[in-house]
């Protein structure tokens, strides 16, 4: 890496990237609007989310879909999902190696993101995996798709460097899984600093530098006290570098100096539910990385609430449910939409039953179905709490939601997707994830001697093949299929 | 020589036929809209094909999909499919759909199942319990499914077999059967019943098979039996023999088959419609079928390639975003395959676009009458050298007027 240039302060992205706060006003703990405007890119309307990717694409959802039935217009990645080359062969990442011209993204090319689309790239995915190891002076730990490994925050500024997202999230020494102790908590903050020290240095580089990428400072998830030296920091000499915070933590919002209140928040705190969501905003969270929607698409459920919510029938007082379990053979013959008067693809395409049907056949299309349906519950759900600040029934509206609502989304029942190791980390002495989709041959041979053995006595069968399994084998499929 | 036959359900009407092989190019019009033939249907087996919604299937110009009636009828089963209406209102899909009779499970389950004059014994799937699948219940199956071309219950066994008395016995249960196919079918003014020609890799039986089912003057016909491990010699056999004997003016439906080697040699040998999983199960592989072959994506030479899938091709993976496509590259599925689904979505789009408009430009170079130019260059840019072609492919073409290596 280059030497920073002499030309006076380099500054970042002053120009490329604004956000405006309109009402009420720019004062922590309270809810607030925003306009964050992004050269070339579709402005987003704050409070709202951001699309978590997996890999560079929203799970389920192949790019097409993306485009043409979602309103997604912010994608988050993450850079432990492309460098595993790096991490584990010593090779170039191959996104890296991608042609795109200066003022192109190459990760926006290789993962076809459309151009309106704002890119954000972090380190780590949401959520993310805990990691066994700890952090270095230099480093972060991560899980790529071949394993555990180290990201040196030098190669983080070579990535960033490289792929030239539209925002990038500053590298922060933060836990995930486990409570930092005392003396961890101290480093924590130092870190941090002298990792955004050299981040901004890289992306104001005079050749390498990256004068069309932002940058989100972390705020990190432990007491301002404890991180005071790189929050001063932050306010003073980084602040001209940075057009954003995240915050790992809702509490967080307390620990941001005054000065810094015009910057948008991004949220990577925990959020499970859309009471928690409300909750964030109430306090100042501006956009949200939401993990609970697509895990409720594979779980089976479609999110069913509405902010403001619906007004409640004094008829039926109990609570209504934030999802509706699509497994549930209940909707096997309905051809109700998801929702009623819902607008989204699947809502105006498909009913219940073919959702039902889907899950129940572990038909990939259920989860497409159901992501896209539940991106859109989130997309008018963000309209309407921004239309209820404007209006100041923000807090009103909110407690109805609550009260209207039950507490959580509904338990999984059903199956889900098939998982892969960079999504879940196993603890000990838990069952399989993934039910095998194959049983060893001789296992199966001995069925079929045992069914013989039963045919020739009693002239019927007593096999018992399920439909999957028949699949899985490859004979299920097909009216003729190839076996040479 | 009639060149186009009607039935309640069914239009069909020869375009051109290539002067010098058997090809025809011609018009299938089905309650759900017209077929250009030859085609190539891709099997959404649950009502699904693999993660594509009925819009995207429309997209890469399919406008006739299989299901599997074994499949429908275990899940969402017979009861349910009636409640709700049919397959099409079940998968919310407008163009035309076939449907199997379930009894092609047979040949993989045949150890399983016991075969009687009455039907198909096998055990439930979800309990263990003897069912019996009867023609008379195939169909009234299919008529639950409302499935715009059926086909009869036929008595499967695997062209292999060296067993000539049970390959004969199944020939002729397979047109008893049909018998009672067409005596149970509730619908013939909505759905078509395709008969399936049986009688392995005996042309004799074949022969006999072909003018008996001819006779019951279904409105298609159905070449089954075949894409089970025979040699490729003895499949195109079987094929041309039969395209000799059956009426001109009905539409000709090769079962299993959908290798683009095997559909373009088939078209040349008189037959129209084909299916197969193939493209779509190995797409989900990570394998992309090509101009010049198949490759699989997951191999790591791909990391860094980034070109498109197949730079011919103008499916939307394929097209650059200037073109108003996605732009993906060999690297991006590389990336994702096996890993996420997007990725098994991206290239099944590519592979069953792929095939169709293989079949678009068999048709329109039928049309143009240069159906042996068409071959000729086909094989050329899929084996580069002449002489690596497969000698089933030169022979098989030969017997209908094109040298390929000429």
């Amino acid at each position: 890496m280059a030497a920073v240039h002499d030309h006076g302060p380099a500054r970042l992205s002053s120009s490329i990237c604004s956000f405006e706060l309109q009402s009420p006003s720019p004062e922590a703990n309270k809810p607030r609007i925003g306009h964050l405007s992004f050269q070339d890119r579709v402005p987003i309307e704050t409070p709202h989310y951001v699309a978590v990717s997996s890999r560079g694409a929203v799970p389920h959802l192949s790019q097409d879909m993306m485009r043409g039935n979602t309103r997604i217009n912010a994608m988050y990645a993450a850079i432990e999902d492309f460098i595993e080359k790096a991490t584990h062969q010593s090779q170039t990442p191959p996104v890296f190696n991608f042609p795109a011209a200066p003022h192109e993204s190459p990760l926006r090319k290789f993962i076809a993101l459309q151009k309106s689309a704002l890119l954000i790239l972090g380190p780590r995915r949401i959520p993310p995996l805990p990691c066994p190891a700890s952090s270095t002076h230099s480093a972060i730990s991560i899980v790529t798709a071949l394993g555990y490994g180290m990201l040196e925050y030098t190669d983080y500024i070579e990535a960033v460097q490289k792929l030239r997202p539209d925002i990038v999230l500053g590298m922060g020494d933060v836990l995930f899984g486990h409570k930092p102790g005392f003396k961890r908590r101290d480093m924590m903050g130092d870190r941090t600093l002298a990792w955004m020290k050299g981040l901004v240095e890289g992306m104001t580089d005079e050749e390498n530098g990256t004068p069309r990428t932002a940058l989100f400072a972390p705020i990190l998830p432990i007491e301002a006290e404890q991180q005071s030296y790189y929050l001063d920091a932050l306010k003073d000499e980084l602040s001209d570098h940075i057009s954003g915070l995240v915050l790992y933590d809702i509490a967080s919002i307390d620990a941001i100096s005054p000065t810094l209140h015009h910057l948008p928040r991004l949220s990577l705190a925990p959020i499970s539910t859309p009471h928690d969501l409300l909750n964030a905003i109430s306090l100042g969270h501006d956009i949200f990385a939401i993990p609970f929607i697509t895990s409720a698409s594979d779980a089976g459920i479609a999110l069913s609430f509405s902010f403001p919510s619906p007004t409640q029938d004094p008829n039926t007082p109990t609570a209504l449910p934030l999802g509706i379990d699509m497994w549930s053979p209940t909707h096997a013959t309905s051809l109700s939409p998801l929702s009623p008067n819902c607008t989204c693809y699947t809502c105006t395409h498909h009913h219940r039953a073919y959702i039902q049907h889907l899950l129940n056949a572990k038909e990939m299309l259920g989860w497409v179905l159901l992501q896209l349906h539940n991106h859109h519950i989130i997309d008018e759900f963000f309209a309407g709490v921004r239309t209820s600040i404007k209006q100041n029934s923000f807090q009103e509206t909110r407690t109805a939601f609550h009260k209207l609502y039950t507490a959580e989304l509904p338990e999984k029942t059903g199956q889900g997707p098939r998982v892969r190791g960079y999504q879940f980390k196993s603890e000990k002495s838990e069952p399989r994830r993934n039910p095998p989709a194959y049983r060893a041959l001789d296992h199966g041979k001995e069925k079929l001697d045992d069914a013989k053995e039963k045919l020739a006595e009693a002239e019927k069968l007593s096999l018992s093949v399920d439909a999957g399994d028949l699949e899985e084998r490859g004979s299920g499929e097909g009216l003729g299929e190839k076996v040479d | 020589m009639s060149t186009s036959s009607q039935s309640a359900a069914l239009k069909f009407e020869i375009l051109a036929r290539c002067s010098t092989t058997k090809a025809r190019a011609s018009i299938l019009t089905l309650p759900h809209g017209p077929v250009p033939l030859p085609i190539f249907q891709p099997v959404a087996t649950q009502a699904s094909l693999k993660g594509l919604t009925p819009v995207q299937l429309a997209q890469t110009g399919c406008n006739l999909c299989l299901n599997n009636t074994y499949h429908l009828g275990l899940k969402p089963g017979q009861e349910t499919l009636e409640v709700i209406g049919g397959a099409h209102v079940l998968q919310g899909w407008k163009g035309n759909i076939l449907t199997d009779s379930g009894g092609f499970q047979m040949v993989s389950l045949l150890e399983l199942a016991k075969i009687t004059e009455e039907g198909v014994c096998f055990s439930s799937p979800h309990d263990g319990t003897p069912m019996l699948l009867t023609p008379e219940h195939s169909i009234s199956l299919q008529n639950t499914i409302g499935s715009d071309i059926i086909m009869q219950l036929d008595d499967v066994i695997v062209t292999t077999s060296p067993d000539a008395v049970r390959m004969k016995e199944a020939m002729q249960r397979s047109i008893r059967w049909l018998d009672r196919c067409i005596a149970a079918h509730k619908r013939p003014e909505k759905q078509n019943l395709f008969c399936i020609i049986q009688g392995g890799l005996d042309l004799e039986m074949r022969k006999i098979c072909c003018e008996e089912m001819a006779r019951r003057d279904t409105p298609g016909i159905a070449i089954g039996g075949l894409s089970g491990g025979e040699d490729k010699v003895s499949y195109c056999q079987v094929v041309d023999t039969c395209t000799d004997l059956l009426p001109q003016n009905k539409p000709r439906y090769v079962m299993g088959v959908g290798y683009p080697e095997d559909l373009v040699v088939s078209v040349a040998l008189g037959a129209d419609m084909f299916d197969c999983v193939w493209p779509t199960r190995t797409a989900r592989f990570g394998n992309a079928i090509t101009a010049t072959g198949n490759l699989n994506l997951r191999h790591a030479s791909f990391a860094n390639d980034f070109t498109p899938i197949d730079a011919d091709c103008s499916c939307e993976c394929c097209r650059s975003e200037e073109k108003g496509g996605l732009g993906i590259t060999r690297a991006y599925i590389y990336h994702v395959a096996s890993k996420e689904t997007a990725g098994a979505h991206l290239l099944t789009m590519h592979n069953v676009h792929y095939l169709l408009s293989l079949m678009g430009k068999v048709r329109a170079a039928i049309i143009e009458d240069r159906y042996p130019e068409f071959l000729r260059s086909y094989f050329r840019k899929a084996y580069g050298d002449m002489q690596k072609i497969p000698t089933w492919a030169t022979t098989a073409l030969r017997k209908v007027g094109v040298d390929l290596r000429a």
